[in-house]
């Protein structure tokens, strides 16, 4: 077992006072490089599930085991705010689903960028590789404004990958894609994914995505509150 | 990347905002810096209390005047006493005075001033042999006039010493022949010759702009022996209120006084020269010393006691006044420049906090506008601290660059008024020296700008990462 979320309850006030609960989910586990996919429609509390994996949310109860070295794991409704962002920037990395690069930082820029919070020296080397990995050595140099959309997405993917996390979350990746575009950037994942023995989780609302990863999983099948 | 690097390129991406941020910063600054350099040096120059001499004795009448005409030459004498005075001082009061120097005013050359004066004014005897500390002129406290090149000049000859300033700007050296312009009347020149024997060295004083000439040797002008002839015809009207004795009252000196008593006597100019000249070439002067007359004199008490003693014996007579130039110019600055200099600092500081609010404005709107990318640093793994100091940090080197760009420019501008300063008074500006004040400002500048910054570095802080990554 690699992350596992126990009892996981989130709820939101909504303006007018009103309490809405998003998630209550008692069990959810991912393997060591397991690639999973989890479906949902929308509003039904996917991304707010990747934000609390992520610690970028808080649970209101429940527990986000992720096994760090060895046999070690760490709760990270535990941790202080400050070191769930440092282990965020050291172990996780993340694909929104509009690219969200820094737009007056270059492509390699942005990268390094995905090192910068993690307390380590950023490798620059490194980075280059991932971006040549993405098919971006030409344009490494770029600003987001320079490149395409596609090309954009596939900068995140290396940014994502930059801190070499042992789990990389991926909201919705290829949802302002083409289909072109979508195939290209979902299949970089996976295999920088699978050769850095990554797990990685993706959240769709698109059945044919999810279906060429090795889990899916229905949010509603593992969320009680049935979404907002 | 770095901290640094990160926080370049956040500046550098809003590289117009920023660089108009540090402008108004830098505007402010300047101010403020020009204001204090010459709020500092204005009250060095006119408030010194390092003179040489702690005694100005010259006609009744104002001690302001006294002190600007003979330390700055500012404005004209405001008549001459009789040189009994000076011998008084150094006969009959000498137990008060370590040293006195006569002087008279009043001609100019090229616009330089001439003072005719003793060799106790170049710290030599009338032989020319240097005098022990202590006896000789000091401009400032411990330090006497030096000579670059040449020798004093004879106190009984047409000899001239010129200033540092002259020597280079009226370009008149060793061996040339310099004259006496009628009360700074181009036109009018008096006929006499001085030969320049020395050259001083700088003093960054009035004294580099002026030529000095043989005491005698401005009596043995026709004119102004005649104005002396004259003033004595007055009798006790000139003797007792020479400030009063209508010519004396507008002119400068002697020497213009004699212009403007022309008029009113019926001396021949021409008559009769006041001096020969003997074999040894000096000059053998025809005027009697009781008819000598002089603008001041520079008086150099023993002390305390003495200088009050001096003070008093000299308010006593019927001619003469003594004034202390550190105690007047101290009055005149409290007096008519301090209040304006707090009113400017005042100002000052009022732009240097409206620039800390442009940069308060600068960064609070370009982190509205940033808090997509700053929910976007938090997800990569940047704590709320992190972002409070980017924030804060690129404030404070924005105030940081506009305070040493402002600092830098507020001293050029004051170069620029040293230089009119320089050209005016004589007095050298030290507009480059940095004053605590200064640096305590420069320090408060950037802490405020922090602190401005601090207001949108909170906001900053305070962004919620999941509500700016939807999208």
């Amino acid at each position: 077992m690699f992350l596992q979320l126990q009892e996981v309850r989130k709820s939101f006030v909504a303006p007018e006072g009103t309490v809405s609960e998003i998630l209550d989910v008692p069990s959810f586990s991912i393997d060591k490089s397991e690639h999973v996919a989890l479906i949902g429609s929308s509003g039904s509390g996917k991304t707010t599930l990747l934000h609390v994996i992520a610690g970028i949310v808080r649970a209101d109860s429940g527990r986000v085991l992720i096994c760090t070295t060895g046999t070690d794991v760490i709760d990270l409704t535990t941790l202080s705010e400050a070191q769930c962002d440092r282990f965020r920037g050291q172990s996780i990395g993340y694909v929104f689903q509009t690219h969200h690069l820094l737009p007056g930082f270059s492509a390699l820029d942005n990268v390094l960028l995905g090192m910068s919070f993690t307390g380590r020296k950023p490798d620059k080397a490194w980075a280059q590789h991932l971006l040549g990995e993405v098919g971006l050595t030409s344009r490494m140099h770029h600003v987001p404004a320079k490149l395409s959309v596609g090309q954009q997405q596939r900068v995140a993917v290396a940014r994502a990958l930059a801190n070499r996390p042992r789990l990389v979350l991926a909201d919705e990746p290829t949802g302002s894609l083409d289909q072109t575009n979508a195939n290209q950037v979902l299949g970089l994942m996976c295999r920088l994914c699978k050769e850095a023995e990554t797990a990685l989780l993706i959240v769709t609302h698109d059945r044919a995505i999810a279906n060429s990863l090795a889990r899916v999983v229905d949010l509603a099948d593992i969320n009680r509150a049935g979404g907002g | 990347m770095s901290f640094l690097q990160l926080l370049f390129k956040q500046a550098q991406q809003r590289s117009l905002s920023t660089l108009l941020t540090i402008l108004s910063v830098m505007l402010g600054v300047t101010l403020a810096v020009v204001v204090m350099v010459v709020n500092r040096e204005a009250e060095r120059l006119l408030v010194q209390s390092d003179f040489g001499y702690d005694m100005l004795v010259g006609p009744k009448g104002s001690e302001l005047t006294l002190v600007l005409n003979t330390v700055y030459g500012i404005g004209t004498a405001q008549g001459t006493i009789p040189y009994a005075v000076f011998e008084d001082l150094s006969g009959r009061q000498r137990q008060f005075v370590r040293w006195a120097v006569p002087f008279a005013v009043g001609d100019s050359y090229k616009g330089f001033r001439i003072i005719a004066t003793t060799p106790t004014f170049l710290g030599v005897d009338d032989t020319g042999a240097k005098l022990p500390e202590g006896r000789a002129f000091q401009y400032r406290a411990g330090r006497q006039l030096e000579l670059a090149s040449g020798t004093a000049f004879h106190p009984r000859k047409f000899q001239a010493v010129i200033g540092a300033d002259v020597a280079t700007e009226a370009n008149c050296k060793i061996g040339d022949d310099i004259w006496l312009e009628h009360g700074g009347n181009a036109d009018d020149v008096h006929k006499e010759r001085w030969k320049v024997v020395g050259i001083l060295k700088p003093t960054g004083t009035a004294i580099d702009r002026a030529c000095y000439i043989p005491l005698i040797t401005s009596y043995a002008i026709p004119e102004h022996e005649s104005f002396l002839d004259a003033a004595a015809k007055l009798g006790g009207k000139a003797a007792s209120t020479p400030a009063a004795s209508a010519p004396a009252a507008s002119a400068s000196s002697a020497t213009t006084q004699v212009a403007a008593s022309d008029a009113d006597d019926d001396i021949d100019l021409n008559a009769m020269s006041p001096y020969t000249i003997r074999e040894d070439g000096q000059i053998a002067l025809r005027v009697p010393k009781s008819k000598w007359r002089v603008s001041g004199i520079f008086v150099r008490s023993r002390g305390g006691y003495q200088f009050g003693m001096l003070t008093w014996n000299i308010r006593n007579t019927p001619t003469a006044m003594s004034a202390s130039p550190a105690g007047v110019m101290r009055e005149f600055f409290n007096t008519f420049l301090k209040n304006s200099a707090y009113a400017l600092l005042g100002l000052a500081i009022l732009v240097s906090i409206v620039a800390a609010v442009s940069i308060l404005v600068s960064i609070y709107n370009s982190v509205a506008a940033r808090r997509r990318e700053i929910a976007i640093l938090r997800a990569l793994g940047a704590t709320r601290y992190r972002i409070l100091s980017l924030i804060t940090v690129e404030a404070a080197l924005i105030g940081a660059i506009g305070g040493a760009l402002g600092l830098i420019m507020g001293h050029a501008v004051a170069g620029v008024a040293a230089n009119i300063a320089k050209d005016q008074l004589g007095e050298t500006v030290g507009v480059f020296n940095i004053g605590s004040v200064e640096v305590a400002y420069i320090g408060g500048v950037i802490l405020i700008a922090a602190l401005a910054g601090l207001v949108p570095a909170l906001k900053a802080y305070s962004t919620s990462v999941a509500d700016n990554l939807v999208a």
